[in-house]
This record gives C-alpha cells, structure tokens and sequence, in this order.
C-alpha cells in the first residue's frame, strides 16, 4: 500500500460527490486547454497567413482595410477596382522591390461551392516563394495554375483541358498543379492577369496590388511614400503586419476575458472541490480520529487529505483536456464564425506545453483547495474514535 | 488516593489523576483523582454505568487526551506533559487500540486494515499481516471488504490491526458491546489467549463476560474509583 493508493481508496467512498467536483475543475480546465490551444493556433496561423502572402504591403480600393485583407487571403468578388495605371506608380516607389497585380473574383454553382479565380501576372512568383509548382504557370489565355484541392475536388490532371467551373462553354488547359500550400491558395484556380481581366469583363482594372518591400524594416516609410504618390488618394495602402496586428490585439481583448473567465471557474472549481473535502472530513470524522488513534501523525492525515484533493484536482484536469480534445472541431466551427478574421490554418492547436500547463494549473488548484480540508482534518482529535455511535465498518 | 509502587514490571503508573471539562459555564469532573497501578501481563476490565468516565480514562491512558492534573507514567514515559508528536510516537508504537465500532476503513480490504498502523511506522508488513490474520481467523479473508465481514470477523480484524506493531498495551473500548453473546464469547477468548501470552489488556465494558475474564477490575463511579 501507498500513500497515493491509500489517497485514491479514500476518495472513492463518495463517488457521486467526487464526480460532481471533479466535473467542475474538468469544465475549466477544458475552458483553460482550449484558450491556450487557440492561442497557439491562431497565432501560428497568423504567421503563416503572412507567409504565404509573401507581401508586406496590400494595396486595394478605398474602403475597410480588414474586410480586404479577409478578402485577399480567403478569396471572394470585390465591389470595387483599382486602375491598372496605378501599377506603374507602386512600381516608381522608392523601396519596392515587387509589385505583383492581381484580378480576383469567386463564382458560386448551383449547390453554393464557391470557385475563385486569380488573375496574375507571373511575377507573383517573386512573393509566393513557397509555392512548389508541378508543370508551369500558365503563359496563354486558356492556361489555367490550379490548387492542390481545386485539383483534386474536380479529379484535374496535368495536361489536361477542363471546363472551368462556373463559366459556360469556358475551358482551359492545366499547365500546373500547386503543392498543398495549407492556405486558400489551395482552393484557387489561377491564371494570366489579362485573361482574368478579359474573362469577367474588367479590362485595366485590378482588384488588388501584391507589394514585396526590399526592406521589410523600411515599412513604414514605404507606406508613407505610396499614399503620398498620385493615385494615393484613389487607393488604399494596407501594412499587412499592422493589420494582423490590429486583429491579434483585438483578439487579445477576447482571450483576455476569456482567460478571466476560465480564471474564475478555476477558482470556483477549486472552491467545489474545497468544500467537498471539507464535507468529507466531517463526516469521516471517527474514521480519522481511528487513524490518529493507531498512530497516524497529524502530519500523515494532513498529507493524505492533500494528496485527495490533489488526486481529484488532477483526475478532473485529465478528464478536461480530453472534453478539449471531443469538443475541439466543434469549438474551432463556433470560434471560426464569430471572429473577426480567421487564418484558414487550424485554430485549436494544441502543443504538449498546453497540457503540461493545464496539470501544473489542476495540481496548484488541488494544493490550495486541499489545505483548508487537510488542516481541518489533521487538528482533529484522535478522541473522537471512541465516540460511540453508528459503526462506520 | 496513593499510587502503588512503581515496579520495573510496571506499564502503567496513575496517580491522581483529574480530567475537568467546560460545558459552558459548567465544569464537569470527568476523572477526579484516579489511581492505580498495571503491571506487565495484566488484564484489567475498567467497569462502571454511563457516565462514570471510563472512555475519559481509555482517553488519557491510550495518550489522545491529557489530564488537568495528575500524573501518568506510561511504559517509562511521562506523558502527562508529553508533546503531540511524543504521544502519537507512543500510540503508534507501543499501544494497540480496539474500538466497539471496530474502525475499519471501509474502502480498504482486511488485509490493508490490519496494516495500517504499520504503514504510519513506515515498516514493512507482508508477513505480519499473514501471521495475525491467521492468528484470529481470517487468513481467507485478507482480501475481503470489512462490509462483507461478519460483527465478529470484523472485531478480530481490529484486533490483529491493534497487534500489528507489537504493541506492549491493548485498549479496548466496549469490544463485545456492539456483538451478540456468542460473538462476544469468541472475543473474549482472544483476549484471553492474547493476555496468557504475555500482553497487558485495559478493556472498558459493560460486559460481565469481560469483566469476569480479566483478572482485575476497576470500577468508577462518576469519574472516581469505587474499587480496584
């Protein structure tokens, strides 16, 4: 026999008690594992959003800042165009390194499957350094790059001439199949700028400019240097770092109150599991008191009590990383529709540290709910094990 | 009351000893100058009616409690100023204690109950265990639960709980007093085979049974001695 089995044994005897405790530090301490998986989810998201932008500067119509980031990442129709003219005064910028046009816009089928085409020139090439291309991009105006998901949903080999979804009587040729990027990109059906721009009838027009800066730490003077050009006034000059920055801090905002929230039903938690045990102290009262009497030290009965509520905290913090783990798909559907914007990238990821913290979280909650109840019980005289009264065995 | 002399066969050395509580404002004289000796190999019955301190004495003498006043000279210790750890040492090592509820933990199996007080002196217990349980009867039924024990078979449990740290002293509170007469008759025959072996018994009881199987007597009567 064990201290730790002698512990568990003991919080065995209330079951239907013990659960409800345990159901409680389980609830938060799912809330607790699932706040830090998003954290490091979204956060790892952001940053590869970032990176397979390869831009450093977005440069779009008037109009939210936010909404056209969402819409250059993820893919969508815009409302409103750039010139086409405004190309060659990016490009005259100071600072600019690459300035990649694109013409973008999504077709919706019958059953809703939406289909995003993506003009480019193939320049864009200088900024999509990740990109892995089986075959080459496309050069003539029925030459088609498509995603590796696009690929596969439509069952698209190399070589091969398609109809391009949404358009009637419109076909093209496959001239390169993208490696699984993680990102929208997968889901795109890419080709030359002027096709793009032929095709949906918005010649000389542009729905966004990719900008690569040849000093990312020139940022803000380069920014400074577009909206300050001629066609400043007509565009709109979007930093991406500070974009995503503006919506990390906002979604700090809500992970800060989140946190608070799981916080407090720790604590709440910890206050159940405290109130159990001192339940349980009192009631076993002649049971410690035979303890004490065949030779338990107060410092025994205080260990065992501590080791109990250790046990229950740590038993409900494993049961919460696994509700975590059910709930996880769920959560990431609920969160992804109520933010702001959302990386395509897992946002429930969880790393090792997540649960190495949550048990380190669980065993301080059983430590300090424990005292109470422990010191309750180690101060209680031995003297009572004479009292008569029901026997307990 | 004088105490005997105190001899080098002595366990157990009394003298004066008083136990006052608070109701309230109320003092109640639980034990008012209580005397007496126990040596080596006795077995006392501590007899009297409700009320008339003989749990208070068990309490003093088994070191959970301590006197007002007076004096108690324990297996060579004085422990009547005796600090919580030394007690607890005390009852750990040198004293068994059997209960009329017989205060067995209820999720821990026969063997791991006769166990205990071995586990709390950090000693190993394996072959001890199997010696006792067989000694009172139980060597098939180590591995059961106290709740499918009868009365009878649980008291011997608590009785080979009280002897697995070799104690020089068995206290006993009422141990027949929560068994029928056959049951109790099986008890007080250990006792008797324990104290024929050499181990000194102090038994509080009702039971004349009991009283009759000790060799000595102390009755009190509202917390004084009315014979020894």
């Amino acid at each position: 026999m064990t201290w730790l089995e002698l512990s568990f044994k003991e919080w065995q005897r209330r079951p239907l008690r013990t659960c409800v405790a345990t159901a409680g530090v389980a609830i938060a301490v799912a809330a607790l594992f699932s706040l830090l998986a998003f954290q490091s989810g979204y956060r790892e998201g952001m940053r590869g959003e970032l990176d397979r932008l390869g831009a450093h500067v977005l440069v779009v119509p008037k109009g939210c800042p936010y909404d056209a980031a969402s819409m250059a990442l993820h893919g969508a129709s815009w409302p409103c165009y750039l010139k086409q003219r405004f190309l060659d005064e990016v490009r005259g910028v100071p600072g600019v390194a690459t300035a990649a046009p694109v013409f973008m816009t999504a077709l919706y089928d019958a059953l809703g499957n939406q289909t995003v085409y993506v003009g480019v020139e193939t320049n864009i090439l200088a900024l999509k350094r990740g990109w892995r291309i089986t075959g080459r991009p496309p050069e003539r105006d029925d030459e088609v790059l498509v995603g590796s998901e696009a690929a596969r949903r439509h069952d698209w080999q190399l070589g091969e001439k398609v109809p391009l979804p949404g358009l009637r009587e419109r076909s093209g040729t496959v001239t390169g199949v993208l490696a699984p990027t993680h990102g929208a990109d997968d889901t795109f059906i890419h080709l030359p700028l002027s096709s793009a721009q032929r095709l949906f009838k918005h010649k000389d027009e542009l729905t966004h400019i990719l900008v690569r800066l040849a000093d990312p730490d020139d940022l803000d003077h380069a920014v400074a240097l577009l909206r300050g050009c001629d066609a400043g006034l007509a565009m709109n000059v979007v930093p991406l770092a500070h974009v995503f920055h503006t919506i990390r801090s906002l979604v700090n905002s809500t992970r800060l109150m989140l946190g608070c929230i799981a916080l407090v039903a720790l604590l709440v938690a910890g206050a159940g599991v405290s109130n159990t045990l001192l339940m349980a102290v009192a009631e076993r009262g002649r049971d410690i008191g035979v303890l004490r009497a065949i030779g338990a030290s107060r410092g025994d009965i205080f260990r065992l009590v501590w080791l109990e509520t250790i046990q229950v905290c740590l038993s409900g913090a494993i049961a919460g990383v696994g509700i975590a783990f059910i709930t996880s798909r769920s959560l990431e559907t609920w969160v992804r529709s109520t933010l702001p914007f959302a990386p395509t990238e897992t946002l429930i990821h969880w790393q090792w540290w997540n649960v190495w913290a949550c048990l380190i979280c669980a065993i301080a909650l059983g430590c300090a709910a424990g005292f109470l109840p422990a010191w309750r019980a180690a101060r209680m005289p031995p003297m009572v094990a004479i009292r008569t009264g029901k026997a307990l065995a | 009351m004088n105490a005997p002399p105190n001899g080098h066969d002595s366990v157990l050395t009394a003298t004066a000893l008083t136990k006052i509580y608070r109701r309230g404002r109320e003092q109640v004289r639980a034990l008012d100058d209580v005397s007496f000796d126990v040596r080596k190999g006795d077995f006392i019955a501590v007899v009297g009616p409700s009320g008339a301190g003989k749990s208070t004495l068990l309490n003093i003498v088994g070191c959970m409690d301590a006197p007002t006043s007076g004096k108690l000279r324990l297996l060579g210790h004085h422990v009547e100023n005796a600090t919580e750890r030394e007690r607890t040492l005390l009852r750990r090592e040198q004293i068994g204690f059997v209960f009329q509820h017989f205060g067995l933990l209820p999720t821990l199996t026969v063997a791991e109950n006769v166990a205990l007080p071995a586990f709390f002196a950090r000693r190993p217990t394996e072959d001890r265990v199997k010696e006792l349980l067989e000694k009172v009867g139980l060597s098939r039924r180590g591995e059961h639960r106290p709740h499918e024990l009868s009365g009878g078979e649980m008291q011997r449990a608590a009785i080979a709980r009280a002897l697995v740290n070799s104690p020089q002293l068995l206290l006993a509170d009422e141990p027949t007093g929560n068994l029928d007469t056959a049951t109790g008759g099986t008890i007080i025959d250990l006792f008797r085979q324990l104290n024929t072996e050499g181990l000194t018994i102090i038994a509080v009881t009702h039971n004349p049974a009991l009283a009759g199987a000790a060799r000595r007597q102390i009755a009190l009567h509202d917390g004084r001695t009315a014979s020894i």
